[in-house]
């Protein structure tokens, strides 16, 4: 039934990519009606969109990867894993006068062998706004403040989860905040001036990523547009998280070449760092982190979007040798006595610190993109390669995007991941990881 | 002979900024001709392929003074809620899912098609351009116009313009190299009230996307007078609570 539907959802996708030409429309131009009656003009006060997806991810495991050692200490019956998912992501907005309510809910239903059927359903973002003039808006409930100018990084974004680098575009929920804006438009060089300011409540009830004691988190962010540059100086401040503070800028040089940068410091960070025993220490230091990135556009409509990042919280090489040496002792014991004490013991260190994205010092990122190559039209291929300055690691990402008919859109996407022994990407869970979907908006 | 001579050299020397003069005097008039200087509209955009397949947006529009426009998609559904701002010759786009603006240029298309984002958010000809040249026609002029600076998406422009009503009739687009980039073609002249009559359409092809078409039509075009706090990144979430 499985491998049906499988099947089913892959003949789907395949049919939809060759028949996109002959579902369209077909109206020629020369005896086209230019009627002039939008009926988009009427405005309502209500609106309403949905995407629904439909996806299928398959995962090639790594069985010598340590990560592997780490979670399937004693293998795996199968060497891939599959995923089917229906994803409905539904949001809505009413406005009345100067008060809109504004909501965005995500429904996530999937299958694997492992965990059967899941339904993973949450808010991404609720929350109401006053809008008493352009200057001036005020907003309160679960938001998304989406900071800084990088495209696989936002060091600076003080206020929002961490991006999925492998889709940095994707949604995010947000946290429950009170926010708003002031903005100030002037003649002169300085153009634009805008306040940000932000109360983040944290309690044992919302916000508890943030801790679980009662404080309030707060900070706010000025943007200022001046001789054609974007400018941003960003802060956080509270009791129990660090103090941290930041600034981002972007500029076009010219009509197709974009530069931006963003850097970002974190007083008084601990970093959790393990020896090759598993012992656990704390170094507390000011981490310090950068990007700088180009976005540029050639004549034949190749975009290059390039980035290096130093993340001051990361871990270095030999930190992370010490980890993965603490994994492999935790395997080595399991195998020879099948005691569990130290490989558990990395798996919550895993889970905590060391098991997560972009988790060491220094990366570059590239991603070019193809608009319409071979005039097939609403085709855009794309290779994105994220490699490690410091263990020489990476993974290669070639991506196809299609969109055959107006709100239909259809990926295909592959991950490879490369790296020697004891490397962040030779060591992870997969080698591979293929993700097809097909998305409809309406 | 020197009299002569002295009112030639006058004449002459006197001619060439007034001739430019007019030719920047009527391009500021062709821009008064197409639009109010600050407004709000409705387009609709047609990307129409070979196969006579269509795909279309509609976006809501405004602007103000020289140098700023904002608009945003209200349909397909795919595209609502994204939002674009140009203030000169600065371009961002912002995008309900990533959520926050980010920068593009001029040479790219927020939609696909031939219309690139410097036709889509298109600022007053005059304040990009200047006239060097005017050729009289039997229907009215060509205005040739030069770009004021290299951050402009076309260098030279060609521009028809009819005599008495001094609409623009078509316009070709000509990159640095002198390569024709694309050409408008400006129809179905329409009064959109308020004083406005101007083309209804545009309609453009490009010998770089052979047998493609792009057609934008406006609606409801109209004078408004809105604050500059419009036009910031702030706002770029909240421009369709203008209409």
């Amino acid at each position: 039934m499985k491998f049906f539907f499988r099947i089913l959802c892959l003949l789907f996708f395949l049919s939809i990519s060759f028949s996109g030409s002959l579902m369209a429309e077909d109206k020629s131009s020369d005896t086209l009606d230019l009627d002039f009656e939008i009926p988009e003009v009427e405005k309502k006060p209500y609106s309403f969109n949905a995407k629904f997806e439909i996806s299928e991810t398959i995962k090639g495991f790594d069985e010598d990867s340590l990560l592997f050692h780490q979670r399937y200490p004693n293998g795996r019956d199968n060497e891939t894993f599959y995923q089917t998912e229906f994803d409905l992501k539904v949001e809505g907005s009413y406005q009345v006068s100067i008060v809109k309510l504004y909501a965005r809910l995500n429904g996530d239903f999937y299958y694997n062998k492992e965990e059967d059927w899941v339904n993973d359903s949450r808010t991404e973002e609720a929350y109401v706004s006053l809008l008493p003039a352009p200057s001036i808006t005020l907003d309160a409930g679960k938001k998304v403040l989406k900071w800084g100018k990088g495209y696989a990084w936002n060091p600076a974004a003080f206020f929002s989860r961490s991006k999925d680098i492998e889709d940095p575009d994707t949604t995010l929920e947000g946290y429950y905040v009170v926010t708003g804006d002031l903005i100030k438009s002037m003649d002169g060089v300085l153009k634009t001036i805008a306040l940000t300011p932000v109360i983040l409540p944290v309690s044992r009830h919302i916000n508890d990523e943030w801790g679980t004691e009662r404080e309030i988190v707060w900070g706010g962010k000025i943007y200022f547009f001046a001789f054609d540059t974007d400018l941003d100086i960003m802060f956080l401040s509270g009791e129990e998280v660090e103090d941290r503070f930041g600034v981002d800028f972007s500029k076009n040089i010219s009509v197709n070449f974009e530069i931006h940068g963003e850097a970002a410091i974190v007083l008084d960070y601990v970093k959790y760092i393990t020896d090759k025993q598993g012992n656990l220490t704390e170094k507390e230091y000011d981490a310090k982190s950068y990007l700088l990135g180009i976005r540029y556009l050639t004549s034949h409509d190749t975009t290059y979007i390039f980035e290096y990042f130093k993340n001051g919280q990361g871990y270095t090489s030999d930190e992370m040798k010490d980890y993965f040496t603490f994994i492999e002792d935790g395997y080595q014991e399991y195998i020879s006595s099948q005691s569990m004490a130290k490989l558990s013991k990395s798996r919550e260190y895993g889970s905590q610190f060391y098991n997560k994205q972009t988790v060491m010092k220094d990366y570059l990122y590239l991603k070019v993109s193809q608009k319409e190559p071979f005039d097939i039209l609403y085709f855009t291929p794309s290779v994105t390669c994220l490699y490690n300055i410091n263990d020489k690691s990476g993974s290669i990402m070639p991506q196809i995007i299609y969109t055959p008919i107006t709100n239909l859109e259809l990926e295909l996407r592959a991950t490879f991941l490369l790296g020697k022994d004891y490397t962040e990407f030779g060591e992870k869970l997969n080698d591979y990881k293929v993700y097809a979907a097909v998305k409809y908006y309406f | 002979m020197k009299k002569i001579l002295l009112v030639i050299f006058i004449c002459l020397f006197a001619a060439a900024p007034a001739f430019a003069l007019d030719g920047n005097e009527m391009l500021k008039k062709v821009d008064r001709n197409l639009n109010p200087e600050s407004y709000e509209m409705y387009r609709k955009l047609m990307d129409i392929e070979p196969d006579g397949s269509k795909k279309e947006f509609v976006m809501y529009a405004v602007k103000k003074g020289k140098e700023k426009m904002a608009s945003v998609f209200l349909s397909p559904a795919s595209e609502k809620g994204r939002s674009t701002l140009r203030i000169g010759e600065n371009m961002w786009l912002y995008i309900p899912n990533v959520g926050k603006p980010i920068r593009i240029t001029s040479l790219q298309s927020v939609t696909g098609g031939v219309f690139n984002n410097s036709d889509i958010m298109r600022l007053d000809y005059s304040a990009e351009y200047n006239c060097e040249k005017v050729e009289a026609t039997d229907k009215g002029h060509i205005l040739h116009l030069k770009a004021k600076t290299n951050t402009v998406a076309y260098d030279r422009i060609k521009m028809w313009v009819y005599g008495k009503s001094l609409l623009p009739d078509k316009t070709e687009c000509f990159a640095s190299s002198g390569m024709l980039i694309k050409t408008l073609y400006f129809k179905k002249v329409k009064d959109f009230g308020g004083g406005i009559v101007r083309p209804a359409v545009i309609e453009t092809d490009s010998p770089l996307y052979k047998g493609y078409k792009s057609i934008m039509i406006f609606a409801k075009m109209k004078a408004k007078d809105l604050p500059d706090e419009v036009f910031t990144l702030n706002y770029m979430p909240k421009v369709e609570s203008l209409r």
